[in-house]
């Protein structure tokens, strides 16, 4: 109990003492979550629009490996990713290893599935109705994905939150691939980490308790934005 | 399902929208069309009528451009719009929605608020324009649904049984609405549907699909007086059946008369009531006829006498 206490105490001190540390593991933490979400948005998106929306050959084994994504364990990512940006590696030259660029890559990678399954189930969850009449009004295969973007988006602002909330706490591929650099690419989770590993369980649970402020937050603010669309229709336009 | 584009050839099928010859079809192994011939000419309004499992959505896929046909040859002038059974309306206003379909038909956007709002007063759901399309009533999402097709001012408008699922009231009046706008539109239009009776509300021409062969086509009322076949009479609502060597005679209710001084007897042996009196089957010495009877019909049982005003004349087979 003194842990939490204490915990709570340094977790005070910590936010309301303007630690420059603090802030710069804070301000790493927001753009690895952000840069990731963003990055699986754009290439996840138009995968999982046409895998919802699609029939081709291999349609249902792109859906299972994208569910299966969705389980992919961090650290084994953050290995493969690791051994590929060694500097002998395939991705050597690029000097991703231990750097802000490469925990974006393993963040990204992580997201991706996120963003892929859980949009093309949205797209998939749609009145079929809805598409099949936009076909047969004449609607391209452009016209048709916007649609289906839009009207889906309740469930593709679930696959947001859960990407961010990936970017946010996720610790294994991060430490793998960035090597877990106080003031280079250190997270908050990843600091956590750095904090208990030495002993210093206060430190690091006054750090998770900053982070799951900062995870709180940001999720209502998402979670409201969904409620309000799934609540009410568009306003007339 | 895209609409198909104009494949007019100079000179050929003039003022025909679409003219099929030869369509049949194969889903799986089972053939749905079998040689199925039809046109539709330019401002005509085309009543496909036949019993679940006939071809009907079939032949509505082909035309609109779902399905290739599997043989025979189908020539299409101008542009096919399909409003499907489903409302399919997406989340946003009832005019909102009128405009995407128009976006979709690839009209300029300066035009998609006046033809929307034009084909919304059309279907009388004007007043509809700036409510949530989601929150209507069904009867009201079906008026914006045939809205949204009329809008597009499509060469060909399909319509797949636009009145199915709907209470009785509703169900009139919008029928009578949708039947003001299609004779308004200028280019062809083919009503799927489910009760015949609607055929006479809506239609210039009737068909009748029967186990994948276009079994009658024709005005409704030449159709109902002269069916080509007995299969077509008894879909048409023949239901009397009287039998001889020289063939069969089918009847509609209408045209048998409980009579006490009919020149036929027979025996009551079925009474449904109705709202306006009751349906009575007559068993014949040669078949069994329906008849209606006023508010004081007989008993199942009770001997009555008939006149038969008239029928369809069969050879037989």
């Amino acid at each position: 109990m003194d842990f939490f206490l204490q915990g709570l105490r340094d977790a005070w001190d910590l936010v309301t003492g303007g630690d420059p540390a603090l802030w710069q593991i804070t301000w790493v933490t927001l753009k690895v979550a952000g840069f990731s979400t963003i990055a699986a948005l754009i290439l996840g998106l138009p995968v999982g629009v046409a895998l919802g929306l699609g029939r081709f050959p291999g349609r249902r084994a792109a859906l299972v490996a994208a569910n299966a994504g969705l389980g992919l364990p961090p650290v084994v990512v953050g290995l493969v990713l690791a051994l590929l940006m060694f500097p002998q590696a395939p991705l050597g030259r690029f000097h991703l290893l231990f750097t802000l660029r490469g925990v974006y890559i393993a963040q990204t990678v992580l997201a991706l599935p996120i963003i892929i399954a859980l949009t093309a189930a949205a797209v998939r969850s749609l009145p079929v109705g809805l598409l099949d009449q936009a076909r047969a009004f004449g609607a391209g295969r452009v016209r048709l994905s916007v649609l289906a973007l839009r009207e889906a988006r309740v469930g593709i602002l679930v696959a947001t939150i859960a990407a961010v909330g990936s970017g946010l706490s996720e610790v294994g591929a991060v430490v793998l691939v960035g090597g877990n650099i106080e003031g280079v690419d250190q997270t908050l989770a990843s600091a956590a980490l750095a904090r208990v590993d030495a002993g210093q369980f206060a430190p690091g649970l006054a750090i998770g308790i900053v982070l799951l402020a900062l995870i709180l937050v940001i999720t209502a603010v998402l979670t409201w934005i969904q409620q309000g669309e799934a609540g009410h229709p568009r306003a007339p336009s | 399902m895209s609409p198909r584009p104009v494949r007019a050839e100079e000179g050929a099928d003039e003022g025909m929208v679409v003219v099929g010859r030869g369509l049949s079809l194969r889903r799986g192994r089972r053939t749905v069309l079998r040689e199925v011939d039809l046109c539709l000419r330019e401002g005509e309004v085309v009543a496909l009528l036949g019993p679940n499992g006939a071809g009907k959505s079939s032949l509505v896929g082909l035309i609109g451009g779902l399905l290739e046909p599997t043989a025979g040859d189908l020539r299409e002038h101008g542009r096919c719009a399909t409003v499907l059974q489903s409302p399919g309306l997406a989340r946003r206003s009832v005019l909102g929605n009128v405009e995407l379909a128009l976006t979709w038909w690839g009209v300029p956007r300066s035009e998609r608020r006046e033809r929307a709002m034009t084909a919304l007063a059309v279907m009388r759901a004007e007043h509809l324009a700036r409510r949530p399309a989601l929150r209507l009533s069904g009867g009201e999402q079906r008026r914006v649904h045939v809205a949204r097709g009329l809008a597009l001012q499509p060469d060909l408008l399909i319509l797949d049984e636009p009145f199915a699922g709907l209470d009785p009231d509703a169900m009139a009046t919008f029928r009578d609405d949708t039947a003001d706008a299609l004779r308004r539109h200028a280019g062809a239009a083919l009503v799927v549907l489910q009760d015949r009776a609607d055929a006479w509300a809506l239609a210039d021409r009737m068909l009748v699909l029967l186990d994948g062969r276009i079994a009658a086509d024709g005005p409704p009322d030449e159709v109902l007086q002269s069916p080509p076949t007995e299969e077509v009479a008894r879909f048409l609502g023949y239901r009397g059946r009287l039998s001889n060597d020289d063939g069969v005679l089918l009847t509609r209710a209408s045209q048998v008369r409980l009579d006490p001084h009919g020149s036929l007897v027979g025996t009551a042996v079925r009474v449904r009531r109705t709202e306006d009196g009751a349906l009575v089957e007559v068993d014949l010495p040669t078949g069994r006829v329906q008849a209606y009877a006023d508010a004081r019909p007989p008993q199942a049982g009770d001997t009555v006498r008939v006149e038969l005003l008239g029928g369809v004349r069969f050879p037989a087979r």
